[in-house]
């Protein structure tokens, strides 16, 4: 196990390079300057390239990117925060931990909400209350998530007024209400779906029947047997769903005015800020590399019969 | 193969809520998100409110919960997101223009007069007077300007500003390095201060000088009818050199040092500025606000929820399609702004000069302003915006006849038709387009293509002229957009039939836009070229503000809509678009800024 984490390590950092390369050749590739504005003569430009060392040759600014980043130095923001270095956007502003704290609070709920959820629907399936949860995930995995945030916000912050339009930095409950609820809705839809397929399939198995027939609570079947088999579908699922969560947190942060990272994941890429561009890649990568080393291991937990590697078993 | 790069970077992101960079007036300003919110309401109604049924929150809540915590009178104003910065040498955008305002003084000011502003009798009109001097002279040959600086005015850690400060900003903004946006701002005003942003001289040869500690001195390279109003420009600001040679974080509300009014006193990135009265302002005993909560904030509908629910007294942008229902209910009012949403006609792709004037007349702009943009905007007659005044304090876009720059020329070279009316137009229009035709002059089956940045205003101004085009003239027109920045780009490789631009004037002088079709000139996209108009543009530019200068630039653009010309078509002219609510005394310019340092709580 530890011989494998090693491994998977090293092999995250070259990742992590190829996916450095990549990232920044193709943003270079992109015509356009972080300078280009309706009013910048060439000559603007110009001067600003050279004050920010955009004038150098492209494998000259790679290589720089790649020393700065072994010393910990993300570069400054080009256009964003003009001149503010992007490690202090990322980190000491609070955003990345904004998003993240947004971002596992949605992702508690939904696994918390949607994996009962989905048991119960298999467990009652074709009843009343499977038909109800079917209809709402159906709805939940249709609706965007801009549509449902600000429906919340008109009808519960404006109307009723039992909360504020503006979220900010999420420091009590109930300017987290709107935001987490709006943005797991899609999430706890999604796995209450995927839970339901998964258990009605695991307890369609001939070891659940054996265990029925032996006497076993339901409640027992459920929670000690079916469960655990069935819940790989959704670890999987949660892997590339972490990084989603917290990208795709733009638009909730900007429906519930919460200064958070999502915005400055969409927003580099259009105004060319270059060095926010590699630096939100390279830690949005970093972080779902890790998230999948983290389920590799979960699957593991969960199901022992499950290798690693080919000789571990 | 670049700009398909381009879509697969920022493809999968949601372009479609993310507004072009750039000062934004109301034309721009349109949400996709919000009307796609309300019609799906219905659909939705039982998911929302199954998932709020969750919510434990009960308590009503007014105040925002997350917010500064303020005492006294406080304005809580959104005009923009979080600024790209506020360094007052490096701000390009009206909103960073907006909070320099409100901390620095220049040599002049904005001062309010009780001249009320459209329909808003709490709006106040303003005008340029003394700011940080107390007086000023200039020499006989307009070349030479002296200021006296007033005895009383402090920075706001008490030392005395001092006419080096002036100095010191002025240089920092021309110099190079500084790559300054608006370090061209003062070539051929200032004297060298082009050498010096070509990097010929060194940034200390500017022709500004401090004799002593209280006179600024400051020589030009010929004379400038707008001089005074280029002291008061937000990117001239003084700054006194050891703060700014802190570093880049000096405009930090711990670091930063001010002479205006206001001061910062908290940042919280991305979410609000607070900015409290400066007590060391010559005139602090008379300030409004306690505290001025600057909301930063980029999502139109959460800007609309947070007005409606009272959090925001003051709102600049909101859905386009509120503006009808937010004017019936008395808060929402429309500002005259100088600014010209205009087309370029590529004069090497449209050769014929009879097919581009065709253009120019076919375009319905009524339609356009009445059912597209649908923000007051003002059907346009020139290039050079309404609000620019000649030297008689006339609107220059209304200064030679009520028709306008476009159609000068025209009415009376084709005396027949009644440019009065739309249908008139047309006729014109195929008539000339015809004669082009005729003589081989432009094929008609040849595709215009017309480039936009991807907008859902833009998009449909293009549907609108792209009809109007065929249905009038019979030409085929190819919509194409692009990507903010790689449609800017694109502009410089003058690849486009007809591409769009809005035009925000930084002074109030028609040279603002007249320059801008001038050979050479690098805003000149379609290609422009007529030596006369050059002529007259650079003889405008060294003439005193008068009749001569006036009559020179009044014939300049009429030469541009003339035999041969018609570079552009102009759509409309911007409007500013805000609501206010519970607030008085409010100060604008119809640059686009708004000032509250006077504001007082309505009645």
């Amino acid at each position: 196990m530890i011989v494998y984490i090693i491994k998977r390590i090293a092999a995250a950092i070259a990742t992590l390079l190829v996916i450095m390369a990549v990232t920044f050749f193709l943003m270079n590739a992109i015509p356009g300057s972080p300078f280009l504005t309706e009013k910048s003569t060439p000559k603007q430009i110009e001067l600003a390239n050279a004050k920010y060392g955009l004038d150098k040759p492209l494998i000259v600014q790679f290589k720089n990117y790649v020393v700065n980043y072994l010393k910990g130095d993300l570069g400054t923001s080009l256009k964003m925060q003009e001149g503010t270095p992007v490690k202090n956007i990322i980190f000491h502003q609070g955003k990345f931990a904004l998003s993240i704290k947004l971002g596992i609070s949605a992702l508690v709920l939904a696994i918390a909400v949607g994996i009962p959820l989905g048991c119960i629907a298999a467990y009652r399936r074709g009843g009343a209350l499977d038909g109800f949860l079917r209809v709402v995930t159906t709805v939940g995995v249709a609706i965007p998530t801009f549509v449902l945030a600000t429906l919340l916000l008109i009808l519960f912050a404006v109307k009723l007024e039992w909360a504020p339009t503006i979220s900010g930095s999420l420091t009590d409950f109930r300017s987290c209400v709107l935001p987490v609820i709006s943005m797991s809705f899609y999430y706890t839809c999604y796995i209450a779906k995927l839970m339901r397929t998964s258990m009605l399939d695991a307890i369609n198995q001939d070891y659940i029947r054996t265990a029925r027939a032996k006497g076993v609570k339901t409640r027992s079947i459920v929670l000690k047997h079916a469960l655990r088999n069935s819940l790989i579908p959704v670890i999987t699922y949660l892997g590339p769903v972490i990084a989603g969560i917290i990208t795709g947190s733009f638009v909730i942060e900007s429906t519930f005015a919460i200064p958070g990272l999502g915005k400055y994941y969409v927003q580099c890429v259009l105004s060319r800020d270059y060095p926010i561009i590699m630096a939100t890649t390279v830690v949005l990568s970093a972080l779902v590399i890790i998230m999948n080393l983290v389920v590799d291991v979960a699957y593991k937990i969960v199901d022992p019969r499950i290798s690693l590697t080919t000789k571990e078993d | 193969m670049k700009k398909l790069t381009a879509l697969l970077l920022a493809g999968a992101m949601v372009v479609s809520l993310t507004a072009c960079g750039g000062g934004s007036g109301s034309g721009e300003s349109a949400s996709s998100a919000a009307s796609a919110a309300s019609s799906a309401v219905s659909e939705a109604s039982s998911a929302a409110s199954e998932a709020a049924s969750t919510s434990e929150a009960s308590e009503p809540v007014s105040e925002a919960a997350e917010g500064p915590v303020t005492e006294g009178f406080t304005i809580n104003a959104c005009i923009a997101s979080e600024p790209e910065t506020i360094d007052p040498a490096l701000i390009s955008s009206v909103d960073g223009s907006a909070y320099t305002q409100h901390q620095f003084e220049n040599l002049m000011k904005y001062a309010m007069t009780d001249e009320q502003v459209a329909d808003d009798p709490h709006m106040k009109m303003t005008e340029i007077v003394p700011g940080q001097a107390a007086s000023y002279t200039v020499s006989d040959d307009l070349m030479t300007y002296t200021f006296t600086l007033r005895d009383d005015i402090f920075w706001s850690d008490g030392e005395p500003v001092k006419a080096q400060d002036f100095v010191y900003a002025w240089q920092r903004v021309v110099n190079p390095d500084t790559a300054s946006e608006y370090g061209y701002f003062l070539n051929d005003i200032v004297k060298n201060a082009t050498a010096i942003q070509n990097g010929e001289m060194d940034a200390t040869e500017l022709g500004i000088s401090a004799p002593d500690d209280k006179t600024v001195v400051i020589e030009l390279e010929s004379p400038c009818a707008y001089f005074l109003e280029i002291c008061a420009f937000a990117s001239l600001m003084p700054e006194r050199q050891d703060v700014v040679e802190k570093g880049a974080n000096w405009t930090d509300p711990e670091n930063i040092v001010v002479n205006g009014p206001y001061k910062i006193t908290e940042w919280v990135h991305d979410s609000y500025i607070v900015m409290q009265p400066n007590e060391y302002y010559y005139d602090y005993e008379n300030l409004g606000p306690d505290n001025i909560v600057w909301w930063l904030s980029d999502s139109e509908t959460n800007i609309l929820q947070s007005y409606q629910g009272g959090t925001y007294q003051f709102i600049e942008s909101f859905p386009t399609d509120m503006i009808e229902s937010l004017q019936a209910s008395g808060d929402c009012f429309i500002n005259p702004y100088v600014g010209t949403y205009y087309l370029y006609l590529n004069c090497e792709k449209i050769t014929d000069w009879r097919v581009r004037a065709a253009m120019v007349l076919s375009v319905d702009r009524d339609h356009i302003v009445e059912d597209v943009t649908q923000g007051g905007q003002v059907p346009a007659t020139g290039l050079v915006a309404s609000g620019i005044l000649d030297s008689t304090g006339k609107d220059f876009a209304y200064g030679v006849s009520e028709l306008g720059a476009v159609y000068n020329w025209l009415s009376q070279q084709y005396p027949d038709y009644d440019l009065t009316t739309y249908s008139g137009k047309c006729e014109l229009a195929q008539e000339l387009y015809q004669e082009a035709v005729d003589e081989g002059a432009w094929d008609p089956n040849t595709t215009v293509v017309y480039n936009f940045n991807t907008s859902d205003t833009h998009k449909a101004i293009a549907e609108a002229c792209g009809h109007d085009w065929k249905d009038v003239l019979g030409m085929d027109i190819t919509l194409e957009n692009q990507e903010w920045a790689t449609y800017t780009n694109g502009l410089g490789e003058h690849t486009f039939g007809v591409a769009r631009l809005g035009w925000i004037a930084d002074y109030n002088d028609p040279v603002t836009y007249l320059e801008l079709f001038v050979t050479g000139n690098s805003y000149n996209y379609g290609l422009y070229s007529n030596t006369e108009y050059d002529e007259a543009i650079k003889t405008a530019k060294a003439t005193l503000a008068g009749d001569e200068r006036d009559s020179l630039l009044y014939s300049a653009e009429e030469d541009m809509f003339a035999e041969g010309g018609f570079p552009v078509c102009p759509i409309y002219y911007y409007t500013n678009i805000y609501c206010a609510n519970g607030l008085d005394n409010m100060g604008y310019t119809p640059m686009g800024y708004f000032f509250f340092w006077y504001a007082t709580p309505a009645e």
